[in-house]
């Protein structure tokens, strides 16, 4: 496993990051479909997102002491 | 049909299949999936990729930029996975006429970020010292608790105040080099003490040089800032979604208040 | 890999330092282990409160930079405001809150304050 952290500290990783992680297109899992405007259907996508584990460890972030997830 | 993941990277202008073989994150191919007049590009994966690296995200950015060489495009969020073709084609029904409106607003314009760093730390003490030196003794007679408690709260509201009309002036000076060739533009300010401001602008393919000569204009002239350029980017700062997207972000803490240890 | 896309400054690492920043921020404030309900309604009616206290204090500040309160106002309003303030600190030491910062995301919103 890289050491992620290490490799963070580019600066052009760092910008890419910045937009990759979470800007553009953002979809979750769940969407409602709407025929002319009215709102229909509530979807549950099976949409996989990175947990927000991985996230942080791609930024460098420090895992703070509360931050255990429960599992 | 379990194992199966689609991985999507952007949301083209266009459905055509690709004629040269694009190779995507570990080495799928990538490939794109019309809906209507527009697509969505992709790889398949036989299951949820494992050991996320800053390849990856390196890999992503690169299949991003090279279809951004050819089409019109609206970058999807790094990781975003589907575990079913339906489910594709059901996220594109719904944002359909999102993803038109954008790809229309940004066709032919790509993305520039500039980030300026400032001695702020500096600049407020000077702000401070400038709040003490002024009247507000008079306005403060006697000493009551309550009296000197209100003085200072006071004083750190001037500051606060004379520091956040400075932030402006300075914002705006930048911006002014800037805005003039951009159509949109997207300001954060002082996101960090000595972060002054991320910005982003939206400019026209055509005019990408004259913003790049702003630059080297800006940081010449305004040479006490330490300046960053980046670029040219997909519009990441630029997509605009109107439906409801993130209803469960896990960043939010709001959604730890009522629960008993999930999420 | 060849890219258009430069990254372009004479001072990568101040800013490799304040993008970290940025971006370590946000998970911060998580809360990912609550105990119990109530410490968490606590915090949120707290946060609430804090919020009417901050408003309190500036539309209070706003009126004396502008010259609208009276000595005795004046005096009034800052006797209110100080024990108001020590207060919410109580609670926040009863719930055992008071290292916590009082705040909420508000996803795309940013924070509460």
């Amino acid at each position: 496993m890289d050491n992620v952290i290490a490799e963070s500290r580019d600066v052009t990783l760092l910008e890419i990051l910045d937009r990759v992680l979470d800007k553009g297109v953002v979809i979750s899992g769940d969407i409602i479909i709407s025929l002319a405007e009215v709102d229909l259907i509530y979807v549950g996508l099976k949409v996989l997102i990175s947990s927000v584990e991985t996230m942080e460890r791609l930024r460098g972030a420090p895992f703070a002491g509360a931050m255990e997830e429960p599992t | 049909m379990t194992g199966m993941n689609i991985y999507a990277y952007a949301i083209i202008d266009s459905i055509v299949q690709f004629d040269d073989c694009i190779t995507g994150m570990e080495g799928k191919i990538v490939f794109n999936i019309p809906y209507r007049d527009i697509g969505v590009v992709v790889s398949k994966f036989g299951e949820k990729i494992q050991n996320v690296t800053k390849d990856h995200v390196l890999k992503h950015e690169e299949v991003v930029e090279k279809l951004m060489r050819r089409f019109t495009v609206l970058p999807i969020r790094f990781l975003t996975q589907f575990s079913h073709e339906e489910d594709v084609l059901l996220m594109m029904q719904a944002f359909y006429n999102d993803f038109r409106e954008n790809l229309d607003r940004v066709r032919n314009k790509v993305e520039f970020g500039v980030k300026i760093i400032w001695s702020g730390v500096k600049v407020n003490n000077h702000t401070m010292v400038a709040c003490r030196k002024s009247d507000t003794s008079i306005r403060f007679l006697g000493s009551s608790p309550s009296r000197s408690f209100v003085k200072e709260k006071f004083e750190k509201y001037k500051a606060h105040k004379e520091f956040g009309e400075e932030v402006e002036r300075y914002v705006s000076l930048i911006d002014d080099f800037f805005s003039r060739f951009a159509v949109e533009k997207k300001l954060e300010k002082l996101k960090t003490d000595k972060l002054l401001l991320a910005a982003s602008y939206l400019v026209e393919k055509e005019r990408q040089e004259d913003f790049k000569d702003a630059f080297k204009r800006a940081r010449k002239t305004l040479g006490d800032l330490k300046f960053l350029l980046s670029g040219p980017w997909p519009p990441y700062n630029f997509v605009v979604l109107s439906r409801k997207t993130d209803m469960y972000d896990k960043k939010s803490p709001c959604w730890n208040i009522s629960s008993e240890g999930e999420i | 890999m060849t890219m258009d896309r430069v990254v372009e400054t004479d001072f990568p690492q101040d800013f490799v330092e304040e993008i970290e920043k940025v971006q370590g921020a946000l998970p911060g404030r998580i809360d990912a282990n609550p105990q119990n309900v109530e410490r968490g309604l606590a915090k949120l009616v707290l946060t609430l409160v804090e919020l009417i206290r901050k408003l309190l204090e500036k539309q209070a500040m706003r009126r004396i930079d502008a010259g609208s309160l009276t000595e005795e106002e004046i005096e009034r309003v800052g006797e209110t405001l100080m024990r108001l303030e020590n207060k919410i600190h109580e609670l926040k030491v009863i719930f055992g809150l008071e290292d916590e910062e009082l705040n909420i995301n508000l996803g795309p919103l940013g924070d509460l304050m």
